[in-house]
Formats: C-alpha cells, structure tokens, sequence
C-alpha cells in the first residue's frame, strides 16, 4: 500500500483520507471495510468471499464466537436469552463492582464509612451501589434460570455433559461471589448473616482439628475481624472473578465446540446435528447476531437502571456490632434454603453431608442420566423430579425465614414488627411531622393523620397476631387453652408458636426528646404465672432520617 | 433487524436520559442522604447517652434529675451538657475560657474518648481502655452538639437573663444554707470539688470542707463572704496555689458562667452555704 503522502499526491485529500479511514477500519474490524459494514446493517448480501466471517477466523474478539446460529436457537424459545444474559450480568457487577472499588477499603474501621460516604458523597455513589447489588440478586437468580432450562431442554446429554459442569461450577462461583460481596459494607446486616452460615465450617468433624483450621482459614481469626474481611474482600474482587471468568470461557468454547444444542422436537433422538447447520437454516453473526445482542444489552441496561432508580434500593443497617446480635439474624434469600435445612437437621449433617451430597449429585448428573432423547413426552420422571426439586427448594427458602420456627416470646415479636433495631419499621416510617407528641392505643383512629393511623392500625394487627385474650378468644379461633403437665396454662396464637400474649395492653408512647428528635417508646403489659409483667422497646426519629424512604 | 436497531437505539437514548436526570438531582438526593445520615448518628447517640451518660449529665443534659440504674434520684456529678456557653458558638465561650484550639466537636468527641483522668468523667474510647468504639463515640458526640442545633438554646430567640450583679455580697437577698446542698449538687460542684464532708473526694478544685474557716484569711481586706462571692462569679478573681492534681491552672478552668445560671437568691444560699462548712481536717 502506498503510504498516506503518496495517495494524497495521487488522489486528493479527501480521496487518500476517505481510503486511509476505510483502511484502518478494515484492520480494525479483521476483515471489513465500511462498505461491508454499510451492506451488513442494510441487509444486503455478502459478497464472495464472505468478510462477514472473517472476524471470527482472524480477529481476537470475536474468534470465541461462532460465525453463524442454527436459526432456530436465535429466537427467544428455548434458550430465554439466558446464557448471554448471564454473561452480561457478570460484565455488568465488573463494571459497577470497579467504580465501588475506588471508594472502598476492606478494613472493619473503615468499609461502613465508606458506604457512607458513597451514598452521601459520591456523585451518582447511591445509583451504582444498587445496580451493584440489584445485578448480583439478578444474576443469581438468572444463573439458575439458566440451569434450569439447560435441564428441561435435555440440553446437558451426550456430548454437552462436560458443559453442564463448568456450568454447575459457575453457578456455584456466583453463589459465592454474591455471597463474599455480601459481608463487605461490614454492616450487622452483613455481619451476621454471613458468621452464621460460615459457622458451619467449625464444626467439620473432628472439630478441635478440621473444624477448628477450616474456621481460621475461612474468617481469619476465631470471629469475622479484619483478616476475614480482607480475605472475603480478595476473593470478591479477584479469586472468584478471575475463575469465573476463565470458566466461563471454557464453558462457552464448549458450546461453540459442540454446537448449541437445538430444541429438543428438531432432531431424531439420540442424534446431535447442532454442529451440521445447513445454509438455510444458518443466521449470521454479522448483522443479526450482534446487532440482537447490542438491543438486548441496552434493554437490560435499561431495566436494571430503572429498577434501581425506582423500585429497589441497597439496604444498609447499623454498623457491624460483634457484640449485639439482632433479632431474626436471616441468611439472603438465595441461601435461606440452607438456613431452613439447618432447622431441621444436624449442622455436620446438613453442611458436610447433604449439601456436597446434592452438589456431587448434580454435578454428574449428565453422566448416570444418560437416556437418549431429550423430548419432553420421554423425560417425564425427570421433568417431574425438577419439579419436585424446585418446589423443596422454595419450601426450604420459606423456612430459612424468621417466619418458620425462631419466634422469641411474643412480646419481643410484636417489638421487632414494629420498631425492630434494624431494618423497616412500620412506626419510624410515619412522616416526622404525623409522629404526634402523645400516648396512642392500637388500632387508634387519629383524626387528620392517615399515616399514623394506618401505622397504628399495624400495630393493632402486630398485637392481635400475638396475643390471646384469656377472657374469651373472640379475636382468633386458634387460640385455645392449652394445660400444661404442670397446670400452666398457654394460649396458642398460631402453629409455630409456643405461646402469645394473654391480656395485653400496648400503648405508643412519643415524646419530644430534641428540638428536631423524637423518642418514641412501645410498652406492652401481659399476664404472667408469675403476675403482672410490663416490656418495652425504644426508639429515637430524628426529623431528617428519612426513613420514609426504607 | 431494523426494528432491533431502533428498539436498541431508543433503550440506549433512554438510559443515558435517564442516567443525565438522575445526575441533575444527584447534588439534592447527596445533601438529603448526608442529612439522613447525621440525623441517624443523633438517634444512635442518644440512645448511647440514655445508657450511659445520663445518670451523671441528667436526661436532658442539664445535670438535674439526675436518677441511677436502680432509678433511684441521685445527685448530677457531671457537668451541664446542654448548656449554651458550651454549645453555642464555633468557638464556643467555654471553647475559649480553657484554650480549646480545635473544633467544638473535636472537644467533645475527645472529652468522651479520653474521659477526664482524676475527675469522675470516665474514658469512654476502647483506645484508651473504655467500652465504646470510635462510631459510638461519634454517634455521643452527634448527640450532645444537637443540643447546641436549637434555635431555643443559641438562636436570635434564645432567651439569655443576665443577672445584673451588685459589687458587693451585702447587697445580695438574705440567703438560707439549707438549699446549699441541693445548689452545690445541680451545679456541678461537686464534680471539681467533691463531697464536702469527705476531703480526699475533690479531683480538680480545691476540697470545699473548711472553707467557712478559710475564706476569711485568703485575701487580706475581703470579708469571707465577699471572697466566696467573687470566686463564684469570676473564677479567675483569686486562684489559690494548691489543687489536688497539682498546682491550680492559671486561668482557672473554673466555669465563668455561674452569673448566667444563678439567681440573686441561689448565690446568697450558696455563701450563707459555704460559710456553714468549717470541718477542719
């Protein structure tokens, strides 16, 4: 090629510019010049040979991905888009997870300040911490989407077993990257959440030996400090990043390597023609593929940005406190199942025995259920166990819930619904200014103030859910007199619970505590065998809180 | 594919719309969040301060009413925290009476921390061997500089009764010493100069127990009363050489604002008081 002076001699500036601009993109794109481009997104023919495919053969971007799709896995049936949406996903916590990085030190006397002081000083801080943490539940939950699909569609037998696995690899890297970014704010959200499903790892048997190393390598030290949180915070951002990564593109090589699998009505059973796409049943990847996934990644964009702004915000709570547990400790929602197992078993039984049971279980899986056809009319017992599995998982995430088993006495619930140390309170929540100065009844009608009436309208449901009257049970039929072996006599309020309340009386009591605070004070008074007996809880609102907001 | 292009391109437009209107109200959602943020810290320390300041600062801060765990009234050892020569002002009066060169805020956060060693102010910082760690302290100190935050206490409408002294005691109303004792407790007193009828108890001041004895023979030509008069209102008016602790600062940290805090009456109680105090050791 002529050099740039030399083409200017020739043709003119703005002829040798114009050849120099479609040299560059040529070498840029590994293979296309701006007319290709041009012709792709209008749709025309490739010319011969195609340079459509040339990217793929040459360049290094996209070498991984195939040149074409059979047509009949591009649409969203069957595949839901949810591999690439997985894949976008881990691109998009990178992405957010990098900007949080610049304003975070993993050190116990600094991360909860920082949090802070991304949400108070950090233009736009807020917005990225919750696409942050709104892309790690999404992704969970889309990785096993993902999962779930793969097996319904049969799509992990012959030859696609080894797929499968660096798939189940992942989903277990996702839980564990969600879970390590869990603990980082080093808030007793986080705090306690993760000492208690890491608690399981001391008591690997033997427990003075095994149980006793695996807890110091696990936290650092006997309890979470700042060896844990550093080692948590290295995992988080680099260990478990850098092998997903690396896993991801073995898996997705393995796809590309096989073919994508085709809906499972196409093929005769037992065949696998997904490698063989004939010319007529072949989308390229230049212009449909990409041009598909470049929409698909703006629509998600869009969603995760608008879900963020309007519909879900990053909780935070107090700062780590090693020394006060809270009530209701609850593990995240995709690990509840654990906690709800934990409930009914053995801790060495469930987290050394059952659990690695069920991970080895479905890890080789494709390799023992080897039938040949991946129809859904032959696949029903498998299908069915699915189901089956599924709806034990939900259960099981039902009873990881506070909800299932762990009430405290009823007063102490009644305290936690409404004016819980941490988390959501139905009273806080009441405007500053509704928050009148004065005495209030359950279920009191205030004039004129519909925000603290319908707060105390909570209050009076938050007492009558955990209270029997031992005069007559007018409120709940299940609240029937239970004697004792020793003559005590117990109400039952529901199933689950031991006892409720007899003769309670609430009052809401609010103060003025500062010129621009309040002390708001809960007291409740109930029977005992042994008399009378009166608790209360407190609590302070300040007028700029915004709890309104929680 | 042409409409996977426009979808794309609108979603695209509508997120970087999205993101530019989010931008502009960034400045007033960061100013509201740190506001949530100091008022949460106020919250947290007073339930701090509830547990662990009131019993000698009083519920209010103005070290009266003072009750202990048993709920039992005690006396208020500790000084008045919301109180307008400490917390109106940057500095503040009592900022500058004993050199304070840092922020208000600073001197309340290290007082927390450090304690006062040799008073009944205990360390509260775990670094220095106390129960709280730094963010509680913080959160005390949000707490008590609240206080200074009303208007009631250091605005325009703050309401600021000077008692115009006379020169001398005499002029002062017939006082009675048996409202002495309970003056001396809401006071304050006792955290500097300690329980009269038990001498080693003084930590700062000097031990008050002879004083009905001593006041005459300080200062050559001033009458008993008249010295303890003028020591009250202006602690700097006669510094004796000897405290507890060692030599008496020069100034004195006395504080200077009983004019402010006493009647005419509380002060000839106070003298008729002191004079009554003559235990000699």
């Amino acid at each position: 090629m002529a050099t740039f002076y030399e083409q200017v001699r020739e043709m003119g500036v703005k002829q040798a510019t114009i050849a120099k601009a479609d040299e560059i993109v040529e070498r840029v794109t590994a293979g296309l010049n701006t007319n290709d481009i041009r012709s792709a997104l209008k749709g025309d023919e490739p010319r011969r040979p195609n340079p459509r495919l040339r990217p793929h053969a040459d360049g290094f971007w996209f070498h991984i991905r195939p040149s074409f799709y059979h047509t009949e896995v591009t649409h969203i049936y069957p595949t839901f888009r949810l591999g690439w949406l997985s894949t976008f996903m881990f691109v998009w916590e990178t992405i957010t997870g990098i900007f949080l990085m610049i304003f975070y030190t993993p050190r116990p006397g600094t991360a909860y300040s920082d949090i802070w002081n991304i949400l108070t000083n950090v233009p736009l801080g807020a917005l990225m911490r919750d696409l942050h943490r709104l892309g790690a539940e999404v992704m969970v939950l889309v990785v096993a989407l993902h999962m779930l699909r793969t097996f319904i569609t049969g799509s992990y037998k012959v030859p696609r077993q080894f797929t499968w696995l660096t798939g189940m690899l992942l989903l277990v890297l996702t839980l564990v990257l969600s879970f390590s970014g869990y603990l980082l704010p080093w808030d007793q959200l986080a705090y306690w959440a993760v000492t208690v499903a890491v608690s399981a790892a001391e008591a690997a048997p033997p427990a003075e030996i095994v149980g006793k190393n695996i807890n110091l390598l696990v936290r650092g030290a006997p309890t979470f400090g700042p060896g844990g949180l550093l080692r948590w915070y290295l995992l988080h951002v680099l260990v478990l990043p850098l092998l997903t990564g690396i896993f991801i593109f073995v898996h997705y090589y393995k796809v590309v390597l096989h073919g994508h699998s085709l809906p499972p009505g196409r093929e005769q059973i037992g065949e696998d023609t997904a490698k063989r796409v004939p010319k007529t049943e072949r989308t390229y990847f230049t212009p449909d593929i990409i041009t598909s996934e470049l929409m698909w990644t703006a629509l998600a964009s869009l969603l995760l940005v608008v879900g963020s702004l309007w519909f879900y915000s990053a909780p935070l709570e107090s700062q780590a406190n090693p020394l006060v547990t809270p009530l209701h400790v609850v593990a995240p929602w995709y690990l509840a199942w654990s906690q709800g197992w934990l409930k009914l078993a053995d801790k060495v039984f469930i987290a050394f025995i059952f659990i690695p049971a069920l991970a080895v279980a479905f890890f080789v899986m494709p390799y023992i259920e080897v039938g040949k056809s991946r129809r859904y009319a032959d696949r029903r017992v498998g299908l069915s166990v699915a189901m089956l599995f599924i709806a034990f998982m939900l259960i099981s995430n039902w009873m990881g819930s506070p909800e299932y088993r762990v009430e405290s006495s009823p007063d102490q619930e009644v305290f936690q619904e409404l004016l819980p140390q941490e988390g959501h309170s139905v009273i806080l929540s009441v405007p500053y200014e509704d928050l009148e100065i004065g005495t209030f009844e359950p279920g009191q009608e205030v004039a004129g103030n519909p925000a603290l009436t319908d707060a105390l309208r909570e209050f009076e449901a938050a007492m009558n859910r955990h209270s029997c009257n031992l005069e007559s049970d007018q409120w709940r039929d299940d609240c029937k007199p239970i004697t004792g072996n020793d003559g005590t006599v117990t109400q039952y309020a529901n199933n689950f619970t031991k006892d409720a309340m007899p003769d309670a009386e609430a009052v809401l009591i609010v103060e003025p505590e500062q010129h621009d605070m309040k002390r708001i004070t809960l007291q409740i008074q109930s029977e005992s065998p042994e008399g009378p007996v009166s608790t209360n809880t407190l609590a302070f609102r300040h007028l700029d809180a915004g709890y309104e907001e929680d | 594919m042409q409409i996977k292009v426009v979808i794309g391109t609108i979603a695209f437009m509508l997120v970087m719309v999205i993101l530019g209107v989010a931008a502009l109200f960034e400045p007033a959602r960061l100013g509201e969040t740190t506001d949530a943020f100091v008022g949460r810290q106020v919250e947290k320390g007073a339930v701090l301060f509830h547990e662990n300041c009131a019993e000698c600062h009083g519920a209010e801060g103005k070290a009266i009413d003072c009750v202990d765990f048993a709920g039992e009234e005690k006396s208020c050892v500790g000084l008045p925290l919301n109180h307008a020569p400490l917390l109106c002002g940057e500095p503040s009066q009592r900022l500058q009476q004993v050199g304070w060169q840092s922020s208000k805020a600073n001197y309340v956060s290290q007082t927390v921390a450090a304690g006062r060693p040799g008073t009944l102010m205990p360390t509260w910082s775990q670094d220095f061997g106390g129960p709280m760690e730094d963010y509680q302290v913080d959160q005390v100190t949000a707490f008590v500089l609240n206080w200074g935050e009303d208007p009631e206490l250091c605005g325009e409408e703050a309401i600021v009764e000077a008692v115009d002294w006379p020169d001398s005691w005499e002029d002062l109303p017939q006082g009675d010493a048996a409202n002495g004792p309970g003056l001396y407790q809401i006071n304050g007193c006792a955290g500097c100069h300690g329980d009269p009828d038990n001498p080693g108890s003084a930590a700062v001041g000097p031990h008050l127990g002879n004083i009905g004895n001593v006041a005459a023979t300080r200062v050559p030509g001033i009458s008993a009363e008249q010295y303890i008069y003028e020591s009250i209102l202006n602690p700097n008016a006669f510094i004796v050489p000897e405290c507890p602790s060692g030599p008496c600062a020069e100034p004195s940290v006395m504080r200077a604002d009983y004019g402010f805090v006493l009647s005419e009456q509380d002060m000839a109680d106070l003298i008729a008081y002191y004079l009554t105090l003559t235990s000699a050791p």
